[in-house]
């Protein structure tokens, strides 16, 4: 079974809900759902992981740059005001995509293998195949976007 | 105590690490399995290592098949705090001689219950 035919909406809303409040916010219900209306990401940051289904098949995480920041701040525990090494964004926004890919893994009827993350401020969904679940969240006020589809 | 905290993620790294200290472990890092045998071998003894599946270099598999290959490490209690959450690779783990796993994302609390059940802590130390 294809990831895309196994995973919808809900799975990964409830997905990243847990990961939000287990390890980014401490507390349940700070990752909304965006509300309606386009979510437009400006500047954007992304990071995503491949599940080795064939055809493969990507877990994409998008949000602005200066939200990553404030994402990798919270998941460090680190003070509003402290500085965030770009190494740091670029880790801690990884490991939640990885996060996100295991979990999503974890929901299909088979073993697939998941690669390392990789974050860009390039979009990587050039090579974009058959579309998949998207689900659009608010955290503090800026847009998430996470998207499944194959490559 | 002394933990041993494997993961490719820096990220990762402090907050297991930061967490473990909050239980009164003092902790080391490796960021892939090949470093963490390197501390291993370099004499530096724990009683925990908390072990990441997914990394390059040597992945927390061949990492928990490697300690176990060795009998001078035999007291090295061995967690898994992974994505992985199939329960095939969550058996494949404890086949291979790890003791616990913990699946990402896990709170603090999760990770404390882990420890008082593999008798690393006792229930009243948990904050």
């Amino acid at each position: 079974m294809s990831v895309l035919a196994a995973v919808g909406r809900p799975e990964v809303a409830q997905i990243a809900q847990e990961i939000f409040a287990a390890m980014i916010d401490r507390q349940p219900g700070l990752l909304t759902s965006w509300p309606a209306g386009p979510a437009t990401v400006a500047d954007p940051l992304y990071a995503w992981v491949d599940l080795g289904t064939v055809p493969a098949s990507r877990v994409q995480l998008a949000t602005d740059a200066a939200t990553a920041d404030a994402l990798a701040r919270a998941f460090l525990t680190m003070g509003e005001a402290e500085p965030v090494s770009a190494d740091d964004v670029v880790d801690a926004f990884g490991e939640i995509a990885n996060v996100l890919g295991g979990n999503i893994k974890a929901l299909l009827p088979e073993h697939v293998g998941l690669t390392l993350p990789e974050v860009s401020r390039a979009d990587p969904s050039g090579q974009r195949g058959v579309e998949g679940a998207e689900a659009l969240f608010a955290w503090r006020g800026a847009p998430l976007v996470i998207s499944l589809y194959t490559i | 105590m002394k933990a041993l905290v494997i993961d490719d993620s820096a990220t990762m790294r402090h907050i297991v690490a930061d967490i473990l200290g909050g239980l009164g472990f003092e902790s080391s890092q490796a960021a892939n399995g090949r470093e963490a045998l390197d501390l291993l071998e370099s004499g530096e003894s724990f009683e925990l290592a908390c072990i990441d599946w997914n990394m390059p270099v040597m992945d927390g598999l061949e990492f928990v098949a490697a300690v176990r290959a060795r009998r001078r490490w035999r007291d090295l209690t061995l967690m898994m705090v992974t994505t992985e959450g199939e329960q095939g690779q969550v058996v494949r783990a404890l086949a291979a001689g790890a003791h616990e796993y913990v699946i990402k994302p896990f709170t603090p609390d999760a990770l404390a219950s882990k420890l008082v059940l593999l008798g690393l802590l006792r229930g009243e130390q948990v904050p």
